[in-house]
């Protein structure tokens, strides 16, 4: 196997493990945006994560049905573009405090000097 | 939690048929005295329920999100299989050589077996919320 083969391989691995679990993540990005039917939070996933989430109908589908059984999000008829209504989920109480917290404790403590540099990210970027 | 699903459906109908087909070829060859094939049919019969029941057992959890630790299929089985059974003697389906109380033995046993899984979906139950597998709700 050859060296650019062998990092590419490394590369997809390490990601397709890392990928696993994110879609909750992006979900709840989406709808800290804002009210979304199904669709408008695919769009969102798929342009902020520059296609690098996937996101099948089904299992966005199927997380929404379960977040919205676990009350985290909660969702409204809303009037359709020409064709029939669309169900609009958005983020209720509970799954805001949720998302807060999961963010304090695993994203934002990336946000640190030391682990910026290690990561080479150049905060004036940010 | 939905209880009754489109693959459910499915299960049980094509159970039924299988238990059908199976209980025929059990009694014709029990008539025939012809016991060594019945091991292969009873073999065939247990290797197709069980594709069946993995094939729809995992589109079901597809769309059903509640954990049930696949008691609802069980049930299904149980239930279609002691239908059939008991109607299979009450219409006189059965060979000379069958007898009901083999029948009514079998759903004993494999009714402790269900409860014993029901016992297990309980204690299994403690790792949901609100239904859902702890370990899925986020997967």
């Amino acid at each position: 196997m050859d060296g650019v083969r062998l990092k590419n391989d490394l590369l997809v691995a390490w990601e397709d493990t890392y990928k696993k679990g994110q879609l909750t993540l992006w979900i709840f990005l989406a709808l800290m945006d804002g009210d979304k039917y199904m669709n408008e939070i695919k769009s969102f996933i798929e342009d902020y994560s520059e296609n690098s989430i996937s996101c099948e109908d089904q299992s966005l589908y199927r997380a929404l049905r379960k977040f919205e059984h676990v009350k985290m999000i909660d969702s409204a008829p809303g009037k359709g573009n020409k064709g029939p209504d669309r169900k609009y989920y958005q983020i209720t109480d509970l799954g805001l405090e949720i998302f807060n917290e999961f963010t304090r404790r695993n994203i934002k403590l990336f946000y640190n000097k030391k682990l910026m540099e290690l990561m080479n990210i150049k905060t004036e970027k940010l | 939690m939905k209880i009754f699903t489109k693959q459910l459906a499915l299960f049980a109908l094509l159970f039924s048929i299988y238990t059908i087909i199976f209980r025929y070829l059990l009694s014709s060859s029990l008539d025939q005295e012809k016991y060594t094939i019945i091991w292969v049919y009873a073999v065939l019969y247990g290797v197709v329920i069980f594709i069946t029941g993995w094939y729809l057992g995992k589109a079901d959890g597809m769309n059903n999100i509640f954990f049930d630790a696949g008691l609802r299929f069980h049930l299904t089985n149980y239930v279609c299989f002691g239908i059939i059974s008991e109607f299979w003697f009450i219409l006189g389906f059965n060979s000379g050589k069958e007898t009901i109380s083999t029948v009514h033995y079998t759903l004993i046993f494999w009714g402790l077996g269900v409860i014993f899984h029901f016992i297990i979906y309980l204690l299994l139950r403690k790792q949901t919320i609100r239904g859902i597998m702890k370990s899925e709700i986020f997967d």
